[in-house]
């Protein structure tokens, strides 16, 4: 009896192994322990054996039983894990394929700069000023320093609506408009962005451009503030270890005028191609508000002092952005603006 | 204006090389916008000596030269005939190389072996003489020497880029005295004094002006028994380097003159000039003269002319008259230094379009001492070059004499407006070096008195000016302004736009800027009939072309512009936004500033998204548009807004809608008419949108508003209903909401069918409805009679319900 249980654990052990997905197994245990199983049959024919024997084969029976049983999970879960995976392993995609697609769009390069600027200048106390783009020669000349006649209109051709009104020609003729609204209340520390027109057309000039403009007038404003104020603007924008330069220039609005230079961000100042071998580029012209200027728009120039600056804001992104052609940016061109996003 | 290194040394010895002067000069506020070299070197070109000529045996037209370059003499065969025994020329033995990579060997011609060759000026890279000419150098050139040196090849000529208030740097003498100011170097004055011989000019000469406001000053001198030439060498090459075109030796000077002191000079044949009369005055309207370049202009009495007393002679400082230029034959020079009117000069300068290096001087200003210099200066120098004899005397009407401006300036404010701490003496020592004289006042301040070449400075802001850059811009320091805070620092209208970029961007649009300007044609081939005001466009007086005539009234033109560069270039697939300002005149031509409203244009064409790999791609449509408009106005929590079928000029008849928030108009939205695209060249549907910003932000809330969630739970029924074609979803949705009243929470359409099982004219939508109350949870009784409500509702609209 014990050989035959013995034979009967050797076979079912080996079946359980064989078993190679959950239907065989199934038979397997229905074979060996269903109702009709063998192992059933032969604890049925356990009358047969002396009844001294007989508690140690049933013993021995049973616990072979349970040891089967666990065999059987064992192999179940073995069997019921192989399944899974074979599931995940149909389930494998490619990562390598394209993601799906995000349409994404961006803002024009020129706002991103503009966006910059404003938030570099309204972080220093900075407000929004604004003006129209059709002038009056008031403003855009007359009012600024520049009369008729005056060889700085020279520097500026200008797109003319009629003889009184024209297209800015830079956005200096919101200094006066804020100062004007504002006189004589202290202090005004404006910025405004906007565009401007010149009759001029070629890689590095578009008739219709932007311009940052900015003027700070209070009681006590140095030239000293007007160069820690462009030094920090140029640092913000175009990194700590940018070097700014000044040098006198001439404008009629400003007395004394400087003319802004930052180290060459191409080549760090060595010299190169973009910067003329110089080391430097020219990024902004700047002065001390000329004293006529602040008079007409109603500030006394013995008692206050002001700065103002102007720079395009084209020629930050083309050496920000490293474009260069001007015109890529009034061309819309999509595989031009598709790599801002 | 060019400097040449070497002609400055004339005057100034600044000690430095020409590169650190021309940085000296950038930093001091006279820009240096390059530094060149004059030449290049010539290698193996040296001075040679006609020693003999002779004939070649076989072509006569060319002439054997027994050249001695002082190694040995070479018998040299040349084509040019310019040239005598004893003469000095530029000799380029085998291996010379010369300017444009010509290399020079022993050739045979015409069986004479030339070994090397005879040069022109043009071959040495002159721009002097013909090319047939051998370049005759000085006699007194060493025989042997290299001529790049003789000729001062090498030389480095500074490229000023000047403001418009720095005339006096128009001048040799006054990049000097700006030298001067920044090394302390003195500058030193050229020869002034001619030798006067025979007699008086004014006995011959009446001088006089008529019209004094446009010719404060009139002078001349003359020379007689002049003998018109060449200028010598020196002074030909100085200027080219100057970038002047030497013409002869009675021009040259003249020129050579002005560049000295900035004070142009013209001469006149005094021969040809027969009333011995010079009446400066007024042209007469209609009064003709023909300039030095041969082109008849008739006048107006805005130019003024240089008459004999009956025909004008010359367009006064702009150009001279043909009648008395100096010729060939020219024996006796009369030369003019005037003072001219700068505005009247710039006029006519602008009028005739003659712009040259005269009236560039005056209109900017010139130095009124330098009128006397330059008479002296020219009639020494054509003494001495020329052979003539200067008549005594110098005729100067001078009806008003210019005095030096004086000026007080507040040591204090210097250092109040600069940020610095100059002491008196400092500010007095650096105001010396520019040759301003400083006086120390009772006040305590300072008298000031500029010298007249600086005419730029006039005020107390000008003496600051001078003061900080010669104490040096780098050395003031670097502060922030101080003072009181401000808020307030984005204004509304800025943050809508600035919100709607976000919504537009992050729904996958890219922003476009595109010019102000149009091409008014555009707004015919947008068919607006002739009473639309997007008709009336401000006209620009002087634009550059026609595409770029008017100011834009429509955001349109350069979008579909912006398409259509884009299409062209198999960008197909575009989804794109503007934001800008359109222009509209109250009345034309403009009475006062038009209105400049901001609107925000949206263009789409081809398909969302690409086509891909992995999700289906569609055609671009209305709603893709709609979807980011319903975006945008749901973040700016506009409400009430509606889409009321309607067509515009340009717009496909039936796929086209106006927006209105509020019962008010702010915009259209609708597909390109075809036959208007294809005006465009864009050969697929194109659908684009129009909306009034400033009215958008009127009833836009840019501040969120939270409800608390929900928390009772809602149900959904589905709804499919059959209705006419013509009745429009939005009537549906709003009458499934009121009949459902506030138990309905959202209303959703899933779904939209056309076609089989629909009967003809009709179609099927379906709804999927959210019912929900705050309170409590509802009843299943509650929705039905809910749902029930709703089908009665749309019933009445003559919808069934789909099987």
């Amino acid at each position: 009896m014990l050989e035959k249980l013995k034979e009967l654990e050797d076979e079912a052990r080996g079946k359980i192994e064989e078993a190679n997905d959950l239907e065989e197994l199934k038979t397997v245990k229905v074979r060996f322990l269903g109702k009709k199983g063998e192992l059933t049959k032969l604890l049925r024919s356990l009358g047969s054996v002396p009844s001294e024997e007989r508690p140690v084969i049933g013993k021995k029976a049973n616990a072979l039983r349970e040891e089967l049983e666990r065999a059987i999970e064992r192999r179940e879960q073995v069997l019921q894990d192989s399944q899974r995976r074979e599931r995940w392993e149909k389930e494998r995609v490619d990562v390598t394929l394209p993601g799906r697609p995000v349409t994404v769009g961006q803002r024009h390069p020129l706002t991103m700069i503009i966006d910059e600027i404003k938030e570099i200048f309204t972080g220093l106390g900075f407000q929004l000023a604004y003006g129209p783009d059709i002038e009056t020669d008031y403003y855009n000349f007359e009012a600024l320093n520049i009369p008729a006649d005056h060889p700085a209109r020279d520097m500026q051709d200008s797109f003319y609506i009629t003889d009184q009104y024209l297209l800015r020609t830079h956005t200096s003729p919101v200094q006066i408009r804020s100062m004007e609204r504002q006189a004589p209340k202290l202090p005004v520390r404006i910025i405004c962005l906007g565009k401007v027109y010149r009759r001029d057309d070629d890689a590095t000039h578009s008739p219709m451009f932007h311009q940052c403009e900015g003027l700070v007038v209070d009681t006590d404003i140095t030239f000293a503030d007007l160069k820690g104020t462009l030094d920090l603007f140029a640092r913000e924008m175009f990194g700590p270890e940018q070097r700014v330069r000044f040098r006198p220039s001439f404008f009629p609005f400003t007395e004394p005028s400087a003319e802004v230079d930052i180290s060459c961000i191409m080549c760090g100042g060595k010299g190169c191609r973009t910067c003329s071998y110089t080391g430097w580029l020219e990024i902004l012209g700047s002065g001390m508000v000329h004293p006529r200027v602040l008079e007409v728009s109603g500030y006394n120039p013995r008692e206050v002092t002001g700065f103002a600056f102007g720079m395009g804001v084209e020629r930050i992104a083309m050496l920000k952005y490293g474009i260069g052609d001007l015109r890529l940016f009034f061309s819309n061109d999509l595989r031009f603006l598709k790599q801002f996003s | 204006m060019r400097v040449s290194y070497e002609w400055l040394k004339e005057y100034i010895d600044p000690g430095k090389s020409a590169e650190e002067v021309a940085d000296l000069l950038t930093l001091s506020g006279v820009e240096v916008e390059a530094v060149e070299t004059f030449g290049s070197s010539l290698p193996s070109v040296v001075v040679g000596e006609v020693k003999g000529l002779e004939s070649h045996p076989g072509r006569s037209n060319l002439t054997l030269v027994d050249t001695d370059i002082g190694e040995e003499t070479l018998k040299i065969v040349c084509g040019a005939k310019n040239m005598q025994v004893g003469d000095k020329v530029p000799t380029a033995r085998p291996g010379a190389e010369l300017p444009g990579g010509r290399i020079i060997e022993a050739t045979d011609i015409h069986g004479v072996t030339s070994p090397g060759m005879i040069c022109s000026a043009q071959e040495l890279g002159l721009e002097l003489g013909s090319e047939e000419e051998i370049l005759i150098l000085d006699r007194a050139s060493k025989i042997g020497d290299p001529v790049d040196e003789l000729l001062g090849f090498g030389d480095k000529i500074l490229v000023l880029e000047l403001t418009p208030d720095r005339p006096d740097c128009l001048s040799m003498i006054g990049v000097a005295h700006e030298i001067a100011a920044l090394t302390g170097k003195e500058v030193k004055m050229p020869r002034l004094t001619p030798s006067e011989k025979g007699p008086s000019l004014e006995e011959s000469l009446k001088v006089a002006i008529v019209d004094s406001e446009l010719c404060p000053r009139y002078t001349v001198r003359a020379v007689d028994e002049i003998t018109i030439g060449r200028s010598p060498l020196w002074m030909q090459l100085r200027l080219l380097k100057a970038g002047i075109r030497p013409i002869n030796n009675v021009v040259d000077i003249t020129n050579y003159v002005m560049w000295e002191f900035g004070q142009p000079l013209h001469a006149f044949d005094l021969d040809l000039l027969k009333s011995g009369e010079i009446l400066v005055r007024r042209a007469q309207e209609g009064e003709k003269i023909v300039t030095l370049d041969g082109v008849e202009r008739k006048l107006t009495p805005e130019a003024l002319v240089i008459t004999d007393g009956t025909r004008p002679v010359a367009l006064a400082g702009v150009m001279g008259g043909e009648d008395t230029e100096i010729n060939d034959s020219t024996k006796m020079v009369l030369i003019e230094a005037a003072a001219f009117n700068p505005t009247s000069i710039r006029r006519t300068a602008r009028r005739y379009n003659l712009p040259s290096e005269a009236s560039q001087r005056f209109e900017k200003g010139v130095n009124p001492e330098a009128v006397t210099w330059a008479q002296d200066r020219a009639a020494l120098l054509m003494h001495e070059l020329t052979g003539g004899t200067v008549l005594r005397g110098l005729i100067d009407q001078n009806e008003a004499p210019v005095h030096e401006t004086e000026i007080r300036v507040n040591p204090e404010k210097i250092n109040r407006v600069l940020g610095l701490e100059l002491d008196k003496d400092m500010v007095v020592d650096l105001l010396s070096k520019l040759g301003i004289a400083v006086n120390n006042n009772q006040e305590g301040t300072l008298d000031i008195t500029v010298p007249l070449r600086r005419g730029d400075v006039a005020i107390e802001e000008d003496i600051i000016e001078e003061v900080a850059r010669l104490y040096g811009y780098d050395k003031i320091p670097v502060t922030l302004p101080r003072g009181e805070l401000l808020g307030n620092v984005k204004s509304y209208d800025e943050r809508v736009q600035d919100l709607t970029r976000d919504v537009l961007t992050a729904c996958g649009y890219h922003e476009c800027i595109t010019y102000s300007f149009i091409n008014p044609s555009t707004l015919v081939r947008l068919r607006f009939p002739d009473d639309d005001p997007r008709m009336k466009p401000i006209p620009v007086q002087n634009p550059f072309s026609e595409e770029q005539a008017v100011m834009r009234t429509t955001l349109l033109p350069g979008l579909l512009k912006t398409v259509q560069h884009n299409y062209s270039h198999r960008e197909l697939n575009q989804m794109l936004f503007e934001m800008g300002a359109v222009f509209e005149a109250q009345s034309l031509p403009l009475e006062g500033l038009p209105e400049e409203r901001m609107k925000l244009g949206i263009a789409v064409t081809g398909q969302i998204p690409e086509p891909n790999w992995v999700d289906p791609s569609r055609e671009t449509d209305f709603f893709a548009i709609k979807g980011a408009l319903e975006a945008l106005f749901k973040r700016l929590q506009v409400e009430e807004v509606s889409f009321i079928p309607e067509a515009m000029p340009f717009s496909h008849p039936a796929r086209c809608a106006l927006i209105k928030i509020k019962g008010r108009e702010v915009g259209y939205l609708g597909q390109v008419h075809p036959d208007v695209a294809e005006a465009w060249e864009i050969d697929q549907p194109v659908t684009v949108s129009e909306i009034d910003l400033a009215l958008l932000c009127e009833k836009a809330n840019l501040v969120p508003r939270v409800a608390p969630l929900p928390r009772y739970p809602a149900a959904k029924r589905d709804l499919a209903i059959v209705v006419p074609k013509e009745i429009p979803a939005d009537k549906l949705e709003k009458a499934i909401r009121e009949a459902g009243g506030d138990l309905v929470s959202q209303v959703k359409l899933f779904d939209l069918y056309e076609g089989k099982q629909i009967p003809e004219g009709k179609r099927s939508l379906a709804y999927s409805i959210t019912f929900r109350r705050d309170e409590r949870t509802l009843t299943e009784a509650e929705i039905n009679r809910a749902q029930e409500e709703i089908q009665n509702a749309l019933f009445e609209l003559g919808a069934v319900l789909r099987s």
